[in-house]
């Protein structure tokens, strides 16, 4: 497996992230059903499809928050299937979650700086860090880069919800992420946390590839090269934003009341 | 079982020669080269069957345990000491009425209401509150064990087996046979296997009862999925506040069973909630065969144990869990998450 | 790192005005009334007697950092250990096996500055392994396994005669002379006791805000979100057990030295439970807590007996009385008295506000 990976590297197409004939079940339920998904190094990708289509699971499955049921996961032609999620973090893997999961009890600034340590060395450092410590200047930074330096030492339990919604983005920028997994970002954003939203997801760097799950059309096919869309656990169609926007099978499936 | 076959052939194979081995061990003649290296056939078959016995009193506390538990998520550290309780009070009632039976019924109810009490004042309010729960019965605990030795003072009790039980009884196994060729048979109290045989009843028919009725599903449902269970339209505070009651009972019962084969002292209550947290751990939290399987565990590797490396009895009890929890960390029958 | 080397966070204002003499952060931002204490402490020899010196504040300090080793894990990391005073009885064993004691037999009789590091290290690594086994469970179940394993302990060292002397344990176990001190006398354990509780005090409060003692809070507050930061859970969970056992083995060398003896009793059930008892009624939010709760312990413990036969009870019935103080605690401040007094204070506040504001209007 990794002289393949080493040989698609060395042609320049390895792969960011690639699904081979991952399914998760639930019990008798399958939330994923065989799905096969490549997606170039700084490709980025929105997926849409219905509640329950397994946009979520997919997720889960890459981060390795639960193990697939059957098949294997590559990230950069690397074999992930059996890594702990924090393995997978450490190769360059970043995910924001649906519900903000944050820690409530510390400052912004602290929760960025606990993901720039996580991802570096020092996680188990019995000393506290100097004012002039690059991690906490990368911290600084991701707190300027998502608007909150205002609200930088507020426990994160007194910030409005976007603001914990661009917290989310922060946590998932820290370090040098290679590929990063946004769940509904925009989710319950006003139009102007949204368009802020955008011009974040724009203004990262080419080689960042990510991918998008959002339900709101908008927002998704103004960052995103390329479009999947599931439904019921299975990969429907694949394609550019304009040929899934003008294709009649999926316009069926959204109209046809697939949402809910 | 056929499944697990296929799933594990060369589990099954193993459990089926150790079966096997087991059984020779009992029903043989033992040869002189397995008395000289394991000692008297007597010696290993008492051993087996004290260790069963101890099984089944390590059962009946932890199964009351396992099931508040297991519905409830609720950790009565306040356990040990309703064992305790419902023993005294088996023991007084069981001296002024002389009625070893009436004995089991009255401490079975006082430790149901004691269990409800517990239920409503206690866990009720502080739904949710793991950590909370588990420091209140630490603290009931305490107060219990101090009014317990206030009440009944720092002495062995024992609880007098009734005429109709006493004595021993003859099985049909050979221990040796003697030189003059008479087999010599094995005796055991008998009291011990009616106890041994009232908790393999109980344990069936809580089994029954929560996988063949038709709320016992419901309330195994709930055990999975509270919201699904008040959906049903159960009134959930009032089957939880019985099914409390009766994990508490049969504490209570375990106590009387507890002192009419040991004794009752202080002290009992710590070491029989021990022994239900290393069985529940064993056998996995909430789960009623579980606690059967770790139990029989826990009370065989006692009785061998002081048998046959009696500084070390402890140790192998302990190691038991030790390899549970790093191999199968939810419990030999648990189901994770 | 304005928010990380501060002991709350409110007070980020006054890191971001500008910065008044040449007085490290830490000093200034300690509240006057702990100056008081620490001279208090510092002087206190001068006007106590021995008994006050060596019984109850020496007793305090080792309980209370036994108890401080469990609100570490429960406080920050959120894993209710019971194992602790266990460790701490380990490494008592460990200074009675490898040093001296009645116990000619067993004890080897090898220097201190040998027997201590060693009780040390072999005691942080039972704890580091009972936190490896604890963790490989979440919540309410860590309670339960480390119970059980405190009692497998307990247990053994009853039964093992080897190594363990059973039943009667070890007799006679003194702390050492050192630089011509000798340190089993009521004022120099005094001073010793004091400087090991403050400086596992301050180790506690500084690592709080360490990089690891915050990824501990992390943890604590949401496992998932950390494993999906970069953080190795289990690792950082074992390494708590491991920081807050070396707390404990060192405690529990100096409860040895105390009483001259250590015997299965001294880790067994009651002093498991009497050590959360401590640590709960203090407060495990902040690591003064522990201390505050070993404190009440020892003075109930040493003088409940005679006042409750003041007042006319049965002494007996000293346990009881723990119990439902216990139960009060619990019940009421699920925060210990700690959280009393932060609501006691809060409440204050906000009647000086009110009133202030009354004055204006």
């Amino acid at each position: 497996m990794v002289t393949v990976a080493e040989r698609l590297s060395a042609a320049g197409t390895a792969h960011a992230l690639e699904l081979l004939d991952v399914s998760r079940f639930f019990g008798a339920l399958s939330a994923l059903a065989e799905v096969n998904l490549q997606v170039r190094s700084g490709e980025k990708r929105a997926i849409l499809g219905s509640n329950g289509a397994g946009k979520t699971t997919l997720f889960n499955c890459v981060t390795g928050d639960f193990l697939p049921s059957l098949g294997r996961i590559r990230f950069f032609g690397e074999d992930v299937t059996n890594y702990p999620p924090h393995e997978r973090i450490r190769r360059g893997l970043r995910r924001t979650y649906q519900i903000s999961l944050l820690f409530h009890g510390l400052t912004v600034l602290d929760n960025v700086y606990l993901a720039c340590r996580g991802v570096s060395r020092g996680r188990f450092s019995l000393l506290r860090p100097r004012r002039d410590d690059a991690l906490f200047h990368s911290a600084e930074e991701l707190v300027e880069a998502v608007h909150l330096t205002a609200v930088r030492d507020s426990l994160v339990a007194e910030l409005s919800y976007g603001q914990q919604r661009q917290l989310e983005i922060a946590l998932a920028l820290a370090g040098a992420p290679r590929f990063i997994l946004f769940d509904e970002p925009a989710a319950g954003l006003s139009p102007t946390e949204r368009s802020e939203l955008i011009e974040i997801l724009q203004s990262l760097p080419g080689h960042m590839g990510f991918i998008i799950i959002e339900h709101d059309m908008d927002v998704a096919l103004r960052v995103v090269e390329s479009v999947t869309v599931m439904h019921n656990g299975r990969i429907f169609k694949e394609g550019s934003p304009e040929e899934i926007e003008s294709d009649p099978q999926v316009q069926e499936l959204y109209l046809g009341g697939g949402h809910g | 079982m056929q499944r697990f076959i296929e799933r594990h052939p060369v589990w099954s194979l193993v459990i089926l020669i150790a079966a096997v081995f087991l059984l020779w061990l009992i029903l043989a003649e033992w040869p002189r080269g397995l008395v000289a290296f394991a000692g008297r056939k007597k010696v290993f078959l008492n051993a087996l069957l004290n260790g069963i016995t101890l099984g089944g009193l390590y059962f009946l506390v932890a199964s009351g345990f396992t099931l508040i538990f297991g519905l409830m998520r609720n950790v009565n550290l306040a356990h040990g000491s309703l064992y305790l309780f419902g023993g005294y009070i088996g023991y007084t009632v069981a001296t002024a009425s002389n009625s070893w039976i009436l004995s089991f019924i009255v401490a079975f109810i006082a430790m149901a209401v004691l269990g409800m009490l517990l239920q409503v004042l206690v866990f009720r309010r502080m739904e949710g509150e793991e950590l909370r729960q588990t420091l209140v019965t630490i603290g009931i605990s305490i107060v219990l064990a101090d009014i317990l030795l206030w009440i009944w003072g720092g002495d062995f009790y024992q609880i007098e087996t009734p005429d109709w039980l006493f004595g021993a009884i003859k099985l049909p196994i050979i221990t040796a046979v003697k030189s003059s060729g008479d087999a010599v048979y094995m005796k055991y109290p008998l009291v011990r296997l009616v106890i041994l045989a009232a908790s393999i009843v109980i344990g069936v028919a809580m089994w029954l009862a929560l996988n063949k009725t038709k709320i016992g599903m419901m309330i195994r449902a709930g055990v999975d999925d509270r919201d699904m269970l008040s959906a049903t339209g159960i009134r959930i505070q009032l089957v939880f506040v019985l099914v409390f009651a009766f994990g508490a009972g049969l504490a209570g019962v375990a106590g009387v069973v507890g002192g009419t084969f040991q004794s009752l002292a202080p002290g009992e209550d710590t070491r029989f909630l021990l022994a239900s947290l290393v069985v529940v751990i064993v056998g996995g939290m909430g789960s009623i065969p579980g606690a059967a399987l770790g139990a029989l565990l826990i009370g065989l590797s006692e009785q061998f144990g002081s048998v046959y490396m009696p500084t070390y009895a402890v140790v192998l009890t302990f190691l038991i869990m030790v390899l549970v929890l790093a191999f199968r960390p939810q419990g030999l029958l648990g189901s994770r998450g | 790192m304005a928010a990380i080397d501060q002991e709350t966070s409110q007070s980020s204002v006054a890191q971001t005005s500008p910065r008044r003499a040449q007085l490290p952060a830490w000093i200034e931002n300690t509240h006057p009334a702990f100056w008081l204490l620490a001279l208090f402490l510092l002087f206190l020899p001068a006007f106590a007697n021995d008994f006050f010196q060596f019984q109850i504040m020496g007793w305090t300090f080792i309980l209370g950092m036994i108890a401080l080793s469990l609100m570490f894990l429960a406080g920050y990391g959120g894993m209710v250990s019971l194992v602790q005073m266990t460790v701490a009885g380990c490494a008592g064993y460990m200074v009675a096996i490898f040093g001296t004691s009645a116990a000619d037999a067993i004890s080897l009789q090898w220097p201190w500055w040998i027997v201590v590091p060693v009780a040390l290290a072999i005691a942080t690594a039972f704890g580091t392994i009972s936190g490896a086994l604890a963790v490989r469970t979440e919540g309410i179940y860590t309670i339960m396994i480390t119970l059980a394993i405190a009692a497998a302990f307990f247990y053994f060292t009853r039964q093992n005669y080897v190594i363990f002397n059973g039943f009667s344990g070890f007799n006679q176990i003194r702390a050492p002379v050192v630089f011509g001190i000798k340190w089993n006398d009521a004022t120099p354990f005094y001073y010793l006791t004091l400087f090991f509780a403050v400086l596992s005090y301050a180790v506690v409060t500084y690592v709080s805000r360490a990089p690891f003692g915050l990824a501990l809070q992390g943890i604590r507050d949401n496992p998932r979100r950390m494993e999906a930061l970069g953080f190795n859970v289990t690792a950082h969970r074992i390494a708590a057990y491991a920081f807050a056992a070396l707390i404990a083995a060192v405690a529990g060398i100096l409860l040895t030295w105390q009483n001259g003896q250590i015997s299965p009793g001294t880790a067994g059930i009651g002093a498991v439970i009497d050590i959360l008892v401590i640590a709960v009624v203090g407060g495990l939010r902040r690591p003064i807590g522990p201390f505050i709760g070993a404190f009440i312990y020892v003075l109930l413990r040493t003088f409940a007996l005679d006042i409750l036969t003041e007042v006319g009870l049965d002494p007996k019935r000293f346990k009881l009385l723990i119990g439902f103080g216990f139960l009060a605690i619990v019940f009421f401040s699920p925060d210990g008295v700690l959280g009393l007094w932060d609501r006691w204070r809060a409440r204050q506040k906000a009647r000086s506000i009110s009133s202030a504001s009354g004055d204006s209007s």
